[in-house]
């Protein structure tokens, strides 16, 4: 059985965090072995997506209740789901919830999570509520970027020349599948970028062996996020996974358009 | 993960969000002043693009508050950190597809799933199946075509499982040297 506090500093005499997203630490105990974990907080520093970062800390921990003095709806509704139980309104030491978390004389606020063994949330209307709201923040965050991208398009087909395009992209096929994983490889972000990107250049006579290139490496090779993906999972392990994921995009481009070609099947 | 805070630190999420299309917007009011024929035709060469879209991004919508009616990311989370062999495989190719969300989000939890031990097989499995996005079927499917999308799929998902036992075999390599 273990409990996680949202704590201001790693050991017992830390005063429980005001806000689980933003504490520093992540006080994690098995209440039956007495074992004691702090661990620093991903979303301490109040970036986007805080609070979803404890809830995934969490869970990876195998924590069952988490105290805190405040937990959003939204995040309260994410761990309720993955079975956690989360006590708001708690405050005092680290070591203070313990002994009373312990002697079941934990008196917190609100009960915000109920344990559940289900995998699926229950469908109801706060549900749909939250899901449409976190639907429309997705797709807002989305719209800006690809506002920018269409309004480029629109330049691009205007001043852009299908013979400039051809000096790049020459119908080699090798060598223009090259080149759109070097594009994709150098862009991030949405995929859905990727596609209208890659639609629109068909219509230049692009060859689809770049275009998919393009698509495929736009998520999966990644030079602008390098540096995180370093910094989390090691030189070693990111320069490969990306160095490789460029390497397959080639096969893997070829591969498609080569199958869509022999069961006659093109783009619309 | 420093790298991506002290970026968040410096400009925040929305001013950089909004900065390409405002940039785009600068250039158009710049060319309705110098080229405006020119300008209104490339205007309505993007509206005509948005147009097209429409439908699709409708459905996208809709796909999307299903995908978070039905799936949490610490749902997600575990998919991740469970299963050998077989489910080994699956269960962070599905954990990829059904992610959501910028991805340095996930990267804390990676790390800690590496330094609890978990192989770099299920973790770059899952990185590679984020290019496959269910919600965003509709708008791959009407630029091209659900054959194109269906094998581009299947594809990316082998991929993913090549690209795990590559990095798997070479790093057990370097343990042995």
């Amino acid at each position: 059985m273990k409990i996680a506090i949202s704590a201001d500093g790693p050991n017992l005499e830390a005063k429980v965090g005001h806000k689980l997203g933003t504490s520093q630490y992540l006080a994690i105990v098995d209440v039956e072995t007495g074992d004691f974990e702090a661990v620093p907080n991903p979303g301490a520093s109040g970036q986007r997506g805080a609070g979803i970062q404890s809830v995934l800390l969490a869970v990876s921990k195998g924590v069952n209740t988490i105290v805190t003095g405040y937990c959003s709806p939204a995040i309260a509704g994410q761990l309720k789901a993955s079975g956690i139980e989360v006590l708001t309104d708690v405050s005092g030491t680290v070591g203070e919830v313990i002994e009373k978390y312990k002697r079941g004389k934990l008196n917190a606020g609100i009960r915000a999570g109920v344990k559940s063994k289900s995998r699926w949330a229950k469908v109801d209307k706060g549900a749909l509520v939250h899901a449409t709201r976190s639907s429309t923040k997705q797709f807002i965050n989305l719209l800006p970027i690809l506002v920018g991208v269409v309004l480029l398009i629109g330049l691009f087909n205007t001043f852009v020349s299908k013979d400039f395009l051809s000096s790049i992209f020459s119908g080699n096929m090798a060598l223009d599948t090259l080149w759109g994983a070097c594009f994709g490889s150098i862009f991030a972000g949405n995929p859905i970028n990727s596609y209208v990107i890659g639609g629109e250049l068909l219509k230049y006579d692009v060859s689809l062996f770049a275009v998919t290139a393009l698509i495929i490496t736009w998520v999966t090779v990644g030079l602008v996020q390098l540096p995180a993906e370093i910094a989390a999972l090691g030189r070693r392990f990111a320069l490969l996974r990306n160095g490789f994921s460029f390497i397959l995009s080639i096969p893997i481009a070829i591969i498609t358009v080569v199958i869509l070609n022999l069961i006659g099947r093109g783009v619309p | 993960m420093n790298t991506e805070s002290s970026k968040s630190k410096n400009v925040r999420p929305v001013t950089r969000m909004v900065l390409f299309p405002a940039a785009m917007l600068v250039i158009y009011g710049i060319l309705f002043a110098v080229m405006p024929e020119k300008a209104s035709l490339a205007l309505k060469s993007s509206g005509n693009i948005f147009l097209n879209m429409l439908i699709p991004l409708c459905l996208v919508f809709v796909l999307m508050i299903l995908l978070n009616i039905f799936l949490k990311p610490a749902q997600i989370a575990r998919f991740l950190g469970k299963g050998a062999g077989i489910k080994g495989i699956l269960l962070p190719a599905a954990a990829g597809i059904i992610s959501t969300g910028p991805i340095y989000v996930w990267y804390p939890l990676l790390q800690d799933l590496r330094e609890k031990g978990a192989g770099n097989s299920p973790i770059a499995i899952f990185l590679y199946n984020r290019a496959v996005k269910p919600f965003l079927l509709p708008v791959m499917i009407a630029y091209f075509g659900w054959v194109y999308v269906v094998i581009l799929t299947i594809l990316t998902v082998l991929g993913s499982i090549a690209i795990g036992y590559s990095l798997n075999a070479l790093t057990k390599e370097e343990e042995r040297l």
